[in-house]
C-alpha cells in the first residue's frame, strides 16, 4: 500500500477517514499502527495515559487487517482501527488491572464482550489506559501506576473514571478507546479533554468482562474524536449479550447512517438550572453559546426544570456505595491496605448503609427516572452543561472534590438513557468545555445526530493540544 | 425519624454487627468517611408510597443454562 501524509497527519485522520483509505488501499493499518506506536513511545512517558501497551497483539492483528483490505475482503468500518480499553475491561491474556494493586497480576483467560467485538470488527487493540482504582473517584496517588495526566496542560487532570481513555484520545495516542461509566466516568474525562464521549443506554453494550462497579449503572461507553466516529464504534460493540445480565435485546440500527447533518425540527428541552448558577462562567457561557448554535441549525430549544442535582447524587452515591461495598467487602476486611487510600475511605462507609436504605435509593431512582423520561413527551431530545469546570489542576494535595457534589453527568447515569459529551469551546486557560446532550431509551442515533451537526457547524474538535 | 447525627460510638457499634473489626487509622477513616454519608442517608430516610417499586428488575430467563 502506498503511504499518505506524514506521520502527524495520519495521526489526525479520523476512523471514517482511515477506513475510506484501508478500503482505497491506499494507506495500510500496519503503518497507522506504527505511527501510534511511535506517539505512545514519544508522548506517553508524560501522560500516563497507558498502563500496558499491546504492541505484539496489535502488530498480528495490523498484518491481518491489511491482508483483508489487499485482497478486497475488510471486515467493514473499524477494520484495522487502532483502538484501546480502559483496563477495568478483561482481555484474553493481557493483564488488566483497574489500576489497583489487588490485581495487579491479573491475566485473563477471556475477553470482555466488548473487547471480543471490536476484535471481531477488525479492530487493533493497542493497549490498557489508566483508570481510577476499580473505576471509583480518584486520582488515587499511592496506585502502583501514576494517574494519567491532561493532554491540553499536564498540570492538570484528564478526569475520570476513564482518565487514560480520555487523555490518549485527545492526545491523538489512539483514534477510539472504550470507556466504563456509572455516574459520568465516560462524559466527564471527554469533556475535560475536549473529544466526544457516548453513554449509550443502560444495557445496550454488554458489560460482560468489565470489573463491576455498581451493577445497576454500569455501562460501557465510546470515546472518539468526533461525534461520528463515536456512531462508527458504537455500531461495532451494540448489541445483545445474553451473558450480560443488564443486557436487552433491541435491534441496532445504522448509527453511522444516521448522522444526516440535519436538526431542523428536533425539540430540545434544556436544563440550564442544573449549571446556570452553579458551573465556572466560562462553562456557562459557551454552554449557552452552544444551544445558540443548536437554535440557529433549526432545533428548537425550552427551558425545563427536573429534580435538583442533589437529588440524582443521594440516590446514585447510596446505590453505588453498596453495590461497591458488596463487591469488595472481602477484600476490605481483610487487607484494606491494598487499596488506595481514596477508594478505601470512599467505600468502607457503604458497610454501614442499612439494606433499606438501598431499596429506597433504588425507589427514588424510579421516581427520578419516571419523571425525566416523561418529558420526552415533548422533547426529542435533553442538554446541559457537559462538566461544570474545566478540567482539575493534578494537585495530590486538593481535597477530595467529590464532596462538594457537583457531578452533573449523574442524572443521565441514573435515568440510563445514552447522553453525549460534545466540546463546545475553551477556557481562557485553553482547557476544554463541554455540552451534553441526551435522548430517549435507545435512541442514541438521534442524540448522534445532534452532536454530529454541532461539529459539522463548529471547529473546536479539530483544535489540537500541545502535546500534540 | 431520628435526624441527630451518629456518635463515634454509634458508628463503632454498627461497624462491629456489620463484621468491621477496624482499627487505628482505618477506624478512623471509617468514622470520617460514615459521617461524609449520613447527611445523604438521612434524605434517602423519607416515606415513600407503599407500592412505589424499586429500580430493580429480575428477568428470569436470563439466568437460564446457556450450553
Amino acid at each position: 500500500m502506498s503511504s499518505v501524509g506524514e506521520s502527524s497527519s495520519i495521526s489526525d485522520f479520523s476512523i471514517k477517514e482511515l477506513g475510506t483509505l484501508f478500503a482505497a488501499k491506499k494507506l495500510s493499518p500496519v503503518e497507522v499502527l506504527d505511527t501510534y506506536l511511535a506517539r505512545i513511545s514519544e508522548i506517553d512517558p508524560k501522560l500516563h495515559a497507558f498502563i500496558t501497551v499491546t504492541e505484539d497483539v496489535a502488530k498480528a492483528a495490523a498484518r491481518s487487517s491489511e491482508a483483508r483490505h489487499l485482497k478486497g475482503a475488510g471486515l467493514g468500518p473499524f477494520d484495522g482501527i487502532p483502538f484501546a480499553l480502559k483496563d477495568n475491561i478483561e482481555t484474553r491474556g493481557v493483564r488488566s488491572t483497574s489500576h489497583s494493586k489487588l490485581l495487579i497480576d491479573n491475566v485473563p483467560s477471556e475477553d470482555a464482550h466488548v473487547a471480543s467485538k471490536l476484535s471481531g470488527a477488525g479492530g487493533v487493540l493497542l493497549g490498557k489506559t489508566a483508570t481510577f482504582e476499580f473505576a471509583l473517584g480518584g486520582p488515587s496517588w499511592d496506585l502502583p501506576f501514576p494517574p494519567a495526566l491532561n493532554p491540553w496542560n499536564l498540570k492538570h487532570l484528564p478526569g475520570g473514571s476513564s482518565s487514560g481513555s480520555g487523555s490518549a484520545v485527545a492526545a491523538r495516542l489512539v483514534p477510539a478507546a472504550i470507556g466504563t461509566d456509572t455516574g459520568g466516568s465516560v462524559r466527564w474525562p471527554a469533556a475535560v479533554c475536549g473529544i466526544a464521549g457516548l453513554k449509550p443506554t443502560y444495557g445496550r453494550i454488554s458489560r460482560r468482562g468489565v470489573h463491576p462497579n455498581t451493577f445497576s449503572l454500569d455501562h460501557c461507553g465510546t470515546m472518539t474524536r468526533t461525534v461520528a466516529d463515536c456512531a462508527i464504534m458504537l455500531g461495532a460493540v451494540a448489541g445483545y449479550d445474553p451473558r450480560d445480565p443488564g443486557s436487552i435485546e433491541v435491534d441496532v440500527p445504522d448509527y453511522a447512517g444516521a448522522l444526516s447533518g440535519s436538526i431542523k425540527g428536533l425539540r430540545l428541552g434544556l436544563v440550564r438550572h442544573w449549571y446556570g448558577e452553579t458551573a465556572a462562567p466560562e462553562v456557562v457561557a459557551a454552554v449557552d453559546a452552544a444551544i445558540g448554535k443548536l437554535k440557529e441549525l433549526g432545533a428548537s430549544v425550552e427551558e425545563i426544570e427536573l429534580a435538583p442535582l442533589g437529588d440524582y447524587i443521594d440516590a446514585k452515591t447510596t446505590i453505588s456505595l453498596s453495590e461497591l461495598y458488596a463487591i469488595h467487602e472481602k477484600d476490605l476486611k481483610v487487607r484494606p491496605g491494598d487499596f488506595g487510600k481514596l477508594l478505601r475511605t470512599r467505600v468502607i462507609a457503604g458497610g454501614l448503609i442499612r439494606a433499606e436504605d438501598y431499596v429506597q435509593a433504588m425507589r427514588w431512582r424510579t421516581e427520578l427516572a419516571t419523571q425525566m423520561l416523561g418529558e420526552f413527551r415533548r422533547f426529542d431530545l435533553l442538554a446541559t452543561a457537559g462538566w461544570l469546570r474545566p478540567a482539575e489542576p493534578a494537585d495530590p494535595a486538593a481535597p477530595d472534590f467529590f464532596k462538594q457534589r457537583q457531578i452533573i453527568t449523574m442524572p443521565f447515569s441514573l435515568a440510563g438513557i445514552p447522553a453525549l459529551s460534545v466540546l463546545c469551546g475553551f477556557s481562557s486557560g485553553g482547557l476544554p468545555l463541554a455540552l451534553q446532550i441526551a435522548g430517549r431509551p435507545f435512541d442514541e442515533a438521534t442524540v448522534l445526530r445532534a452532536g454530529d451537526a454541532y461539529q459539522r457547524a463548529t471547529d473546536w474538535h479539530t483544535r489540537k493540544p500541545p502535546v500534540a | 425519624m431520628d435526624r441527630s447525627p451518629a456518635s463515634r460510638e454509634d458508628i463503632m457499634a454498627v461497624a462491629r454487627v456489620a463484621g468491621l473489626d477496624l482499627e487505628g487509622k482505618y477506624l478512623d477513616e471509617l468514622i470520617e468517611a460514615y459521617r461524609t454519608i449520613e447527611p445523604m442517608l438521612l434524605r434517602i430516610r423519607q416515606g415513600r408510597p407503599r407500592a412505589d417499586e424499586p429500580a430493580h428488575t429480575f428477568d428470569p430467563r436470563k439466568f437460564l443454562p446457556r450450553d
